[in-house]
């Protein structure tokens, strides 16, 4: 008996198989998409949309994790077996260059057109083109804000020593605890907030490729983040924070300022905030004439080479991020649009009036470095930013350190000296 | 009062897992009145939600036991006739083979998965269940050595050299005489490596995408990353449930030989 | 005859320096090469490189820091727990056969399913111990969010799991040791806690030396429960250097760094094991100058 039960195993599972491959050899064409558990969520009523209206595909949802990355991980561990379940990936504008360099997308221009990104919101089209083709197609907009408190000043600071003076004379006031609140946990959503402060004082991640992180402007817009913290604007407590952590110290009324994304609006405005409309938003400071930067975090729709339904995923791809789905997205979800007819949109601008200024910091909108290396190079830089703000290190020697290893790790993947 | 202590703590754990799986989702967050026996009833949902899933639990289960079984057998072709030369070579070649052997079974697997990988790629043996046996075998080998060599060494050598008076080759004496002894000691290899690989995680990690091919313990990963977003602590609970309902069950009918086996290996590995 | 035996060797032998061999081999080559996606997954040389970025990581160092740590306190808790419990399980007590088998049970099941297990016992605040701190009028733990505290619910977990291993280690070792020495000892007038130190422990001594080093091993190669339990997170606060030469390869595609980060595990792996041993010697030889 013992003998005779791996058999009857083995037996079994070429059952279940060849029955799921019966399954999948019927005429309709599938295509499978992969998705952080929200979006699925927020994109539901599309699917079923798009399957009525399409009865010769079949679009199926994978819900994939919340995190960030670990929804790239799944996507990853089955693209590198060369095998991959998926037509369609929404991805994050940081992970475009390195699936494009691994060969994992097929371009788009050839689907959608040269001039795809047309009739997209200015800010919206940057991050899904890299070496010469277009990857990815925007589906929902995400930028960098300064919130600041309508009800206790008139106009919100533009440069770096306004926002000191405006916050030093509240907390003198007793009006606010700390004057301004912004993600300096050891994550990525620290590279996002320097990122801001380096074009603010003019500076550059990379320059044609190579680190320029010693410069004096990224040692100025360095020092200065720690400086907050000196001077008590920006509480200690800042090292540990991320984007809820902030959002819930400016919503307790403990800061006039906060660095946050489109999100947190809705939250702070929603029925029973205690900062319900007295909160306006703006773009990040900047020293004079410095670009008032906004740090892109977009999500958007690419087709994977390896698709055995491309056409069929490109109809998908055309219908997830029409005018009309975003419009549905944003309506229902509050989701950012990326096509600028929509930031005109009477219907959406009643909904959200918020829509003009974000129209506006999208323009503004900047890219964190385009490079396949990036979350590496990007992990290096927080690293060092979170020792810095703790006061573990001078910002100076910080930065030549973090040029150093920034040029160690570019040799090191690959890219020339 | 020891022993009810030492109940508690390998018990207490499986035990709330248990429990968690059996009551519905609002009782599980309602606080302290709802969390421990509060009200809400039982509920069988999470359970079916699990079976009734794409894919179905079951799959997970199913697809662990054909690679356990296939690695166990693997393991122990290669790893009986190593033994029993092993424990019949002069006492220096043997002592450093076994304790070669022996650094092998502490090494920690999970630093091999990138050369495994790279294997995986190159000769296209990814999502094949049938091929993750060859890396599963090189795992199980050294802690099979040392079992089945430990008791080779127990056989009188009286046995085999009346059986080569009669005349029986070194093929005839393993199959004829030795094997039939060691029986016993191959059981509980044989549970051991099947274990060992029902529980494996860093290679069907990276050897495994298609979630239909996904054995137990990375499907348990992915569904635990799956779904952060709501807490579905009830049908995590069942998972882990039905997660290890097969090996407590093997554990129970097989407990004599397991035990037994594992300190054999530690007397005279 | 000799030549058969070696024969009959040849398979499995081959097998496992395909396995275990040939990967080192196979890292130390790739140690010296860039191989991402920027190379397009092809080798390109890069010298020392790798090393020297190795040697300038912080991530890397605060792994090391981080899984020796976790290794450490929970091989060390193992240990005294193991032994307790193995000195439990020796007693003639009635049920034995079946304390031993439950107690075993933590030891069988998948890391992964326990893991995600302990992610709901850990919970704040709907676990089970976070509930019963409420119930007592204290307030919760956040065991998977405060990065000070995390390490410890790692270490909580992976103690539960493996305890039972190094127990029935100890326990081989507690069923070898003769009964007569216990009795001779006891009509000297020793008392429990003397045949324990002057009886036990000795005798124990290879047996709580092949489970100090086999523990060791796989605890500086924790994964399964890291990955599953925390993610490595908070905050990077519970990332193991395994864990990290696997996201190096599966997230960061960097093939190159990924072996150099493997090799660097494997290095302090062999320092430790070297030290543990070494302590170890030490302390037998210091124990048995005692005792003369």
């Amino acid at each position: 008996m013992p003998r005779r039960w791996p058999l009857l195993l083995v037996g079994l599972m070429t059952g279940v198989l060849l029955g799921l491959w019966g399954l999948a050899a019927n005429a309709v064409e599938r295509v499978n998409v992969l998705m952080p558990a929200p979006f699925a969520e927020a994109t539901a009523d599309l699917v079923a949309a798009f399957n009525r209206d399409h009865p010769g595909i079949e679009l199926s949802v994978t819900r994939g994790p919340l995190e960030t990355e670990a929804v790239s991980d799944l996507a990853i561990s089955s693209l590198l077996l060369g095998s991959s379940p998926y037509d369609l990936l929404l991805m994050d504008v940081t992970w475009t260059p390195k699936y494009a360099a691994a060969g994992w997308l097929e371009p788009l221009e050839g689907w959608l057109g040269e001039d795809a990104l047309a009739d997209l919101a200015p800010g919206a089209e940057l991050g899904n083109a890299f070496a010469g083709h277009l990857w990815r197609f925007p589906l929902v907009a995400d930028m960098g804000l300064l919130y600041w408190r309508t009800d206790l000043m008139q106009a919100p600071p533009r440069t770096p020593a306004e926002l000191e003076a405006i916050s030093r004379r509240l907390q003198a006031a007793g009006q606010v605890p700390w004057g301004y609140v912004w993600e300096g946990k050891q994550y990525e959503g620290l590279s996002c907030v320097y990122v801001e402060m380096l074009r603010g004082f003019g500076g550059r991640w990379l320059e044609q490729e190579q680190p320029e992180l010693n410069s004096a402007a990224a040692v100025q817009a360095t020092a200065w983040l720690r400086h907050l913290v000196e001077a008590g604007i920006t509480p200690p407590t800042v090292a540990n924070m991320a984007e809820p952590e902030a959002l819930q110290a400016f919503q307790a009324g403990d800061a006039a300022f906060m660095r946050n994304w489109p999100y947190a609006w809705a939250e702070l405005n929603k029925p029973g905030s205690p900062l319900r409309g007295k909160v306006g938003i703006t773009t990040m400071v900047s020293e004079t004439g410095e670009p008032h930067a906004a740090t892109q975090g977009s999500w958007g729709l690419a087709l994977l080479a390896g698709s055995r339904h491309k056409a069929a995923a490109v109809e998908a791809l055309r219908y997830l991020t029409s005018v009309e789905a975003q419009k549905q997205l944003n309506l229902r979800w509050g989701y950012t649009p990326t096509r600028l007819s929509l930031f005109n949109d009477p219907e959406l601008l009643a909904a959200n009036p918020v829509l003009a200024e974000l129209k506006l910091a999208l323009s503004d909108a900047v890219l964190r470095p385009l490079t396949p290396i990036y979350a590496q190079l990007s992990d290096l830089l927080y690293r060092e930013l979170n020792s810095v703000i703790t006061g573990g290190i001078q910002p100076e020697p910080a930065m030549e350190q973090l040029q150093g290893n920034s040029e160690r790790l570019l040799i090191t993947a690959g890219g020339q000296r | 009062m020891a022993r009810l202590a030492l109940l508690i703590w390998s018990l207490g754990p499986m035990v709330w897992q248990l429990y968690t799986s059996l009551r519905p989702t609002e009782a599980l967050t309602g606080g302290l009145g709802g969390g421990l026996g509060g009200p809400g009833g039982w509920t069988f949902a999470h359970y079916q939600q699990l079976l009734h899933g794409n894919p179905p639990f079951q799959i997970y289960l199913l697809n662990s036991a054909l690679v356990g079984a296939s690695s166990t057998a693997l393991t122990l072709a290669l790893a009986v006739p190593c033994a029993y030369a092993l424990s019949r070579l002069g006492r220096n070649a043997s002592r450093s083979l076994s304790l070669l052997v022996a650094a092998a079974a502490a090494f920690p697997a999970v630093l091999l998965f990138l050369a495994l990988l790279e294997l995986a790629r190159n000769w296209h043996l990814a999502n094949n269940l049938l091929a993750l046996s060859l890396p599963y075998a090189g795992l199980c080998l050294p802690l099979a050595i040392l079992l089945l060599q430990a008791s080779f060494r127990d056989i009188p050598m009286e046995l085999e050299e009346a059986a080569v008076m009669e005349g029986m080759g070194l093929w005839q004496r393993l199959r004829w005489v030795l094997l039939p002894l060691m029986t016993p000691a191959m059981a509980s290899a044989a549970l051991l490596i099947f274990i060992f690989c029902w529980n494996e995680y860093p290679i069907a990690l990276t050897w495994l995408s298609r979630s239909d091919l996904l054995t137990l313990a990375p499907a348990m990963a992915r569904i635990a990353g799956s779904s952060v977003y709501t807490i579905p602590y009830g049908a995590f609970a069942a998972a882990t449930v039905l997660g290890s309902a097969p090996l407590i069950l093997l554990m129970l009918l097989f407990q004599r030989q397991i035990i037994s086996g594992l300190t054999q290996g530690a007397i005279k590995g | 005859m000799r030549w058969k035996l070696w024969l009959l060797m040849a398979p499995a032998l081959l097998w496992l320096l395909a396995i275990f061999a040939a990967p080192m081999l196979h890292y130390a080559w790739l140690s010296t090469q860039a191989e991402t996606v920027l190379t397009g997954l092809q080798p390109r040389p890069v010298g020392a490189e790798q090393w020297l970025r190795l040697w300038n990581d912080a991530r890397f160092w605060q792994d090391t820091w981080q899984t020796l740590r976790f290794s450490a306190v929970s091989v060390l808790l193992e240990m005294v727990l193991g032994l307790a419990m193995a000195l439990l399980l020796h007693q003639p007590l009635r049920g034995r056969g079946a304390l031993r088998t439950i107690s075993l049970l933590p030891w069988a099941l998948p890391t992964t399913v326990m893991a995600l297990g302990w992610r709901w016992i850990f919970n704040d605040p709907y676990g089970p111990i976070n509930q019963l701190l409420q119930g007592l009028g204290l307030s919760g733990v956040p065991f998977l969010s405060d990065p000070a505290i995390t390490w410890l619910a790692a270490v909580w977990a992976d103690t539960w799991k493996t305890t039972p291993f190094v127990a029935l280690l100890l326990l081989a070792g507690l069923q070898n040791i003769p009964a007569d020495l216990y009795e001779a000892a006891a009509l000297e007038g020793a008392g429990a806690w003397q045949s324990l130190r002057r009886i036990t422990l000795p005798l124990l001594t290879p047996y709580l030396l092949i489970a100090l080093l086999f523990r060791l091993a796989q605890a500086l190669g924790v994964f399964d429960l890291i990955q599953v339990l925390t993610g490595g997170g908070p905050a990077g606060s519970t990332e193991s250097l395994a864990l990290y030469a696997y996201l190096n390869a599966m997230r960061f595609l960097d093939f190159g760094y990924s072996a150099t980060v493997m090799l660097g595990s494997f290095a302090v792996l062999l320092v430790v094991a070297a030290l543990a041993g070494l302590a170890f010697q030490w302390s037998r030889t210091t124990q048995a100058e005692e005792l003369r």
